[in-house]
């Protein structure tokens, strides 16, 4: 078993290769040779109160995402470029459905507000919205932004409390995962569960988590309505997770 | 100009809001997006838990600096001689390996350095140019 949580033996020959190329299969390797560093990544946000399965599919698609934006000629890893693009989707996942810390009601709300205010005033801005224009736009303080951003967002500071009764640590059991068995499991789930997709849907997953589309802008491009788009999304990534339920 | 600002916890989990916490304000008062400064918690976070590893006593030391569009945080473990001898601390093994594989993914810069006889490790941010 390897400690290194990206694959080191995907050779930079085959990143290039699939630069040049975009052979599908290249690209099915690519991200299945790199499963476990999404699996490690989604373990490090379970202590946020949602079923590993759902950030292990989010992780699984950044991770789609990061094979296919990433360049070979520029000099960073392909497992540092991944993991900023996993975290970040992990990020944007919890700002939309993650709630499992207690809070003043306020708060929680406030929490809530964030992820649409942070959306579309990041789409105006074309950056990431500030502490005080988020202030501004919701009517809060921006301390209370900061407390709602922590309390939305508290990540995994239980991995520091004291080792169980058998003397083991969070950090324990996640290190030891054998990452081959890990690999195998994911190659044997995702795969058929993609390809089992119909093709509209399947690209309608690649426009919105590849691609980065917004719903909106998806709908133009097919020519269906955000609704259908947003009933299709649901209605594949819903497959993906019974996939992932009833395999794992 | 730069403000410094020193915090000092003991080693546990609930107080670590403290750590992120000072971080983000820091981050928002030098007008970093809310992305910069979300991954500026997870940072801290993975700074402190790479200097505790498995230690459960002790105190964790954190140096804020905030300079024009740029934060730097130091995190340093004293403790009264852990079972190696040790009064300083550092994560060993793969799940410091992914603390640190998550830190170089979301900063500019980090490292390691001595500070009053403990080992200290640090990172730097900077602003996203997009957002100044």
């Amino acid at each position: 078993m390897s400690g290194e949580a990206g694959n080191p033996n995907t050779s930079r020959e085959l990143w290039v290769k699939f630069a040049a190329a975009r052979d599908p299969s290249l690209r099915d390797q690519l991200v299945t040779e790199n499963l476990g560093l999404a699996r490690r990544l989604a373990h490090r946000f379970t202590q946020r109160g949602q079923p590993y399965d759902d950030l292990a599919q989010v992780a699984s698609i950044a991770l789609i995402k990061a094979v296919d934006r990433y360049d070979p000629e520029r000099n960073v890893k392909f497992s540092t470029f991944a993991t900023g693009t996993i975290i970040g989707e992990l990020k944007r996942h919890f700002r939309d459905r993650g709630w499992s810390v207690r809070a003043p009601r306020r708060i929680q709300e406030l929490y809530l507000e964030l992820g649409a205010t942070i959306e579309s005033l990041g789409h105006g801005l074309g950056r990431s919205p500030m502490v005080s224009e988020l202030a501004k736009a919701t009517g809060a303080s921006e301390e209370e932004i900061v407390e709602a951003i922590e309390a939305g967002q508290g990540y995994r500071s239980a991995s520091l409390d004291a080792p169980d009764a058998a003397g083991a640590t969070l950090g324990d059991s996640l290190a030891t995962e054998d990452a081959a068995i890990t690999l195998v499991d994911e190659r044997s789930v995702l795969e058929p569960a993609l390809a089992s997709l119909p093709a509209r849907n399947r690209v309608i997953m690649r426009l919105r988590f590849i691609d980065g589309l917004s719903q909106c802008d998806i709908a133009s491009q097919v020519g269906i309505s955000q609704m259908h788009v947003s009933r299709l999304l649901a209605t594949s990534l819903s497959q993906l997770r019974e996939a992932f339920t009833a395999d794992l | 100009m730069s403000d410094v600002v020193e915090l000092t916890i003991p080693v546990r989990s609930d107080l670590l809001v403290l750590a992120r916490l000072t971080a983000a304000a820091l981050a928002s008062r030098a007008d970093f997006g809310i992305e910069d400064i979300e991954d500026l918690r997870l940072v801290v976070e993975e700074l402190c838990l790479s200097v505790v590893g498995n230690e459960t006593d002790g105190t964790i030391h954190l140096q804020y600096t905030r300079e024009d569009g740029l934060i730097t945080v130091g995190c340093s473990l004293s403790r009264e001689g852990g079972s190696d001898g040790r009064t300083d601390g550092r994560a060993d093994g793969e799940a410091n390996a992914m603390s640190l594989r998550i830190i170089e993914a979301l900063v500019d810069e980090y490292g390691e350095n001595m500070v009053a006889d403990r080992r200290q490790a640090w990172i730097r941010k900077r602003r996203s140019k997009v957002a100044s």
